[in-house]
């Protein structure tokens, strides 16, 4: 029994191993029978040899021109696979004539060292050519080839896609694995359904119109990161708004399936997988990766929120850019305010689409030239309205206005929220002289607001500094040298110290101020304010101050003469207020319209006073005159009167008489 | 007269409180005293030569401390200075006398308290003076002899006159004592204030020829002048007013005394309490009328009459 395990045992192991061998052998056969033959018929040599030999079975006849090996088959093989030619890993360097093999469909060169494609120009059957893994360094010698179908050409050294004018029925093209720079001379595939592009040295992908059947286009480690837009085939962008559109073009070409894009650095993006599938629903894979449902749907929110997220920092540029371009608009108005330029020389002008430099002396502007820059912005920035001619912003807590007409926003009505927060307040293109009319609302509106901006708000001369007094609170002063003069004097910051020394400003111009400061400021300024209180008669001090001081001042009047009564008396009446000290508040200023009208009043003032004053002279020179007479006659009179008298009491009867009659006469 | 009834009628109300009687007088008062131009309109700075020096030297007490810091300030912030007495003070006499200052010369250099200030005091002073002299001098450069026209008054003029065109280049100026045969016509003839002439001959004898701005430079600095047109001290004394800086000292120590308390203590302070110790203080310099009256008697010239005026 154990032997005939064993035997049986033997057998089977024999068994085994004879088929084993005989697989093995089969193949050895068939690859050693092939090799074999073809090594027999086939001999490497260089070009440049020449090679003649003959060997078994096989008839290699040397062609005409010299160089290239010719190969044949024997009958044999040419029966068993007649239209398929395999010649890989032949160590060849060149393409070998074939000949007699004008049948052939199925052309296999891979694993070579082919630099160029030649020699098979006859085979105008070839459907596959397989060139895959050589050194082939352009594309050329299939032009004859019109029912090529699949022409694989991976792994070589193309730089450039060409010649390929007349495979009309490429079906598949593979060029994987080359130093293809650029995508072109292959609009005209129409039958082309897989494109393999993949590590090549793509920088942009463009010209695959006209690839209308494609389906497959793998283009994976490239440098592939833009995109051109072409009918039936779009491509990726680095920029995000473009990327949206091309996908939604991509997602029209219902015929791509399968893309293929990993490897490039487009790929990298957070967003790329799922605004991909969410714009391409028909895509069943995306790189070799089959999409689930669940996906689909996980990418279509995320890329609805990335839209979302997208539009609205678009929104937020746009606005900043229109906020930008209205503060353009401020400030070219706010130069051409300031240079007077005449505007009705500049509407005999053509109105041309210029774009106007800010630059004072060259702008001319009119009403219609801001509209035409507006139609300009309007295409390059969409949603541009009319530019605003002033601008109200709040930032933190600072309130910016900008232009003239801002001044009007502390009219209305603002939230105590809003208003409770504002600290900071700056003017920019405006009038100082229209700044000052609005101060006294900052306190009603803004109750917290300490610091004051000024920039481009023509301060000119240490006076208007005087119009800040009437505030209630300043502890921050910043003033810009751009446009506004006035910093560009040496005694500016003291005067500001010195006349609203009530205010204990902390900073001005980002500075702090030091005691050495407020000392100088007092030293320097100390007696201005002397003079201007003390030696200003009475009647002027209350002209210059407003109502709210006519008080203080009527009862200081009363008691004038009483020293250490007033002082303390008026500081307690200061602290009440919270208001300036007097000594200072002489310190006025006037905008220059007002001064004009007072200066007009004046006028009328002083033509009545001059005549009036002439006319009291006049009177004054007849009385005086009268007096002068009279002084001179009145001797000579006095002495008549005298002498009358005397004559007529000479007689004192007929005189007793006289007045006598005198009486009677009276009565009756 | 006719400024008081002016103000008056501006101030009714509040007058008719106190009663016109002390209104006149605190008028008057201030006119004497030469506070009356504070913060008034510049046509009534500049309506009397009264007026005009009453303000120059309120200038000079207002900044004299300016000055005496030592820094130096463009045309343009004097300018400010000015404005800040009078609102609508016109930049063309601050104009006219920084280029007294610098002779006409890069106008935006940094003047000196004091030259300034004397250079401003012959521009605003005698400004309609000054005009005359331009006249005449720009006549004198072109040839033509302003003498021929007018009977001089001295006798020597008369052997002076020159028909001959002046020849000469503007940088040599004219020739000083036919220069000053002119000007002595001017103030015999003018009705505006002028320079004593004697004290303008003294200025010419020193030199043979002379420029506009040579002139108006000597002008300015010569003492005598000054102290014949009385608002001004010398120049030597121009930092000094012992009065004001006692007052100054108090306010300094008053300002110092408080910022080393903090800043933040109520800003109704004590700082704000008025320097009203007594009414007024009287400036230690008598009233410019006392002082002319004074030069008067020592020059012994012919002073401008403000009587002339309004």
């Amino acid at each position: 029994k154990n032997m005939g395990k064993y035997y049986s045992l033997c057998y089977l192991h024999l068994k085994l191993v004879t088929f084993v061998l005989n697989i093995v052998l089969q193949f050895e056969f068939r690859i050693n029978k092939e090799q074999s033959s073809f090594h027999n018929r086939l001999l490497q040599h260089d070009l440049e040899k020449n090679y003649s030999g003959r060997q078994d079975n096989t008839n290699f006849g040397s062609s005409s021109s010299i160089s290239f090996p010719v190969l044949q088959r024997t009958a044999e093989e040419k029966i068993l696979s007649s239209d398929r030619l395999t010649l890989e890993r032949q160590k060849l360097t060149v393409c070998p004539v074939i000949d007699g093999e004008d049948h052939l469909r199925l052309l296999n060169f891979q694993h070579n060292f082919i630099t160029r494609i030649q020699n098979i120009s006859n085979l105008q059957h070839l459907v596959f050519l397989d060139l895959y893994d050589n050194q082939i360094e352009e594309i050329s010698g299939v032009s004859t080839l019109r029912s090529l179908r699949v022409l694989l050409l991976g792994k070589n050294r193309i730089k450039k896609i060409s010649n390929l004018e007349n495979l009309k029925n490429l079906d598949v093209l593979d060029l994987h694995g080359n130093q293809i720079t650029k995508i072109e001379n292959i609009g005209h595939l129409s039958e082309l359904r897989v494109l393999n592009l993949a590590r090549n040295l793509l920088t942009i992908v463009e010209n695959l119109n006209g690839l209308d059947s494609l389906t497959e286009l793998n283009l994976r480690h490239n440098q592939v990161s833009a995109i051109v837009r072409k009918k039936t085939l779009c491509l990726f962008i680095f920029d995000f708004f473009s990327f949206f559109e091309d996908i939604l073009c991509l997602a029209d070409s219902s015929s791509l399936s399968d893309i293929t894009l990993d490897g490039n650095p487009i790929a990298q993006e957070t967003w790329y997988k799922h605004t991909v599938l969410h714009h391409m629903m028909q895509l069943r894979q995306l790189d070799m990766k089959r999409i689930t449902e669940e996906e689909r749907r996980m990418a279509s929110v995320a890329a609805r929120k990335e839209e979302e997220r997208k539009r609205e920092s678009h929104k937020q540029t746009l606005l900043k850019e229109k906020k930008r371009l209205t503060i353009c608009n401020i400030a070219r108005q706010w130069e051409i305010q300031q240079n007077r330029i005449a505007l009705v020389a500049s509407l005999n002008q053509d109105k041309d689409n210029e774009p106007c430099q800010i630059n004072g002396s060259d702008s001319y502007v009119f009403p219609e030239e801001s509209r035409s820059l507006n139609t300009i912005l309007s295409s390059a920035v969409q949603g541009l309205s009319v530019l605003e001619s002033h601008l109200v912003e709040v930032e933190g807590d600072t309130l910016c206005l900008y232009g003239a007409g801002a001044l009007e926003c502390l009219d209305r009505n603002w939230s105590v929220q809003t208003a409770g927060i504002i600290v900071t307040v700056s003017f920019t293109f405006i009038e100082f002289d229209e700044i000052v009319q609005v101060l006294t609302k900052l306190k009603t509106k803004f109750p917290n607001s300490v610091h004051l901006k000024f920039k481009e708000t023509n301060l000119v001369t240490l006076q208007q500094f005087n119009a800040l007094g009437q505030m209630h609170r300043i502890e921050q002063l910043t003033v810009d040298p751009q446009g506004n003069p006035v910093v560009s004097f040496t005694l500016w910051k003291y005067y500001v110290l010195f006349r609203l020394n009530h205010f204990n400003l902390q900073k001005i111009n980002g500075v702090k101020v030091t005691e050495n400061d407020i000392v100088m400021a007092e030293r320097l300024f100390g007696i201005l304010a002397y003079v201007a209180s003390s030696e200003l008669p009475h009647y002027r001090m209350l002209s210059l101050f407003g109502e709210s001081r006519r008080k203080q001042f009527h009862y200081l009047l009363e008691g004038k003469g009483k020293k250490s009564g007033i002082g303390s008396e008026e500081s307690s009446d200061n602290r009440r207020n919270g208001g300036e000290s007097t000594t200072r508040a002489t310190l006025s200023y006037t905008t220059k319209d007002f001064h004009m009208e007072k200066l007009e009043e004046i006028k009328e003032r002083k033509t009545f006073c001059q005549t009036y004053v002439e006319n009291l002279v006049k009177e004054a020179a007849d009385i005086n005159m009268k007096n002068e007479s009279l002084q001179k006659l009145w001797p000579q009179m006095f002495i008549e009167l005298v002498r009358d008298a005397v004559i007529e009491i000479r007689n004192k009867n007929s005189y007793m008489k006289l007045c006598l009659q005198r009486i009677t006469d009276q009565k009756q | 007269m006719e400024d008081a009834v002016s103000q008056l009628l501006e101030n009714r109300e509040d007058i008719s409180q106190y009663g016109i009687a002390r209104f006149f007088t605190e008028y008057f008062n201030s006119v004497r005293q030469g506070t009356h131009i504070l913060f008034r309109e510049f046509s009534f700075v500049q309506a009397t030569p009264h007026n005009r020096a009453s303000f120059l030297r309120t200038f000079w007490r207002c900044f004299r401390t300016v000055g005496k810091n030592g820094d130096l300030l463009t045309a343009q912030e004097y300018h400010c200075l000015l404005q800040l007495l009078c609102p609508d003070f016109p930049m063309e006499l601050t104009q006219k006398a920084a280029r007294i200052v610098l002779m006409d010369d890069a106008m935006d250099c940094l003047m000196s308290f004091s030259d300034f200030l004397f250079a401003f005091q012959i521009q605003f002073y005698y400004s309609e003076f000054l005009e005359s002299v331009a006249a005449i001098y720009q006549d004198l450069l072109a040839g033509k002899n302003p003498n021929t026209v007018i009977v001089p008054t001295s006798s020597s003029g008369q052997h002076r006159q020159r028909q001959s065109p002046n020849d000469c280049s503007p940088l040599d100026g004219v020739e000083a004592s036919l220069f000053y045969q002119c000007l002595e016509s001017l103030c015999d003839r003018s009705k505006y204030s002028c320079p004593p002439s004697a004290l303008v001959k003294e200025m010419l004898s020193s030199a043979q020829r002379l420029t506009f701005y040579g002139f108006l430079m000597a002008l300015a600095k010569d003492q005598g002048i000054n102290r014949a047109l009385g608002a001004l001290p010398d120049k030597g004394d121009l930092f000094l007013d012992p009065a004001m800086d006692q007052e100054l000292e108090k306010l300094v120590a008053r300002v110092s005394g408080l910022s080393v308390s903090g800043p933040t203590s109520s800003s109704g302070d004590s700082s704000n309490v008025p320097v009203r110790n007594s009414p007024r203080i009287n400036s230690p310099w008598k009233p410019l009328h006392h002082r002319r009256k004074m030069d008067a008697e020592s020059e012994g010239s012919n002073e401008e009459t403000d009587s002339s005026e309004n």
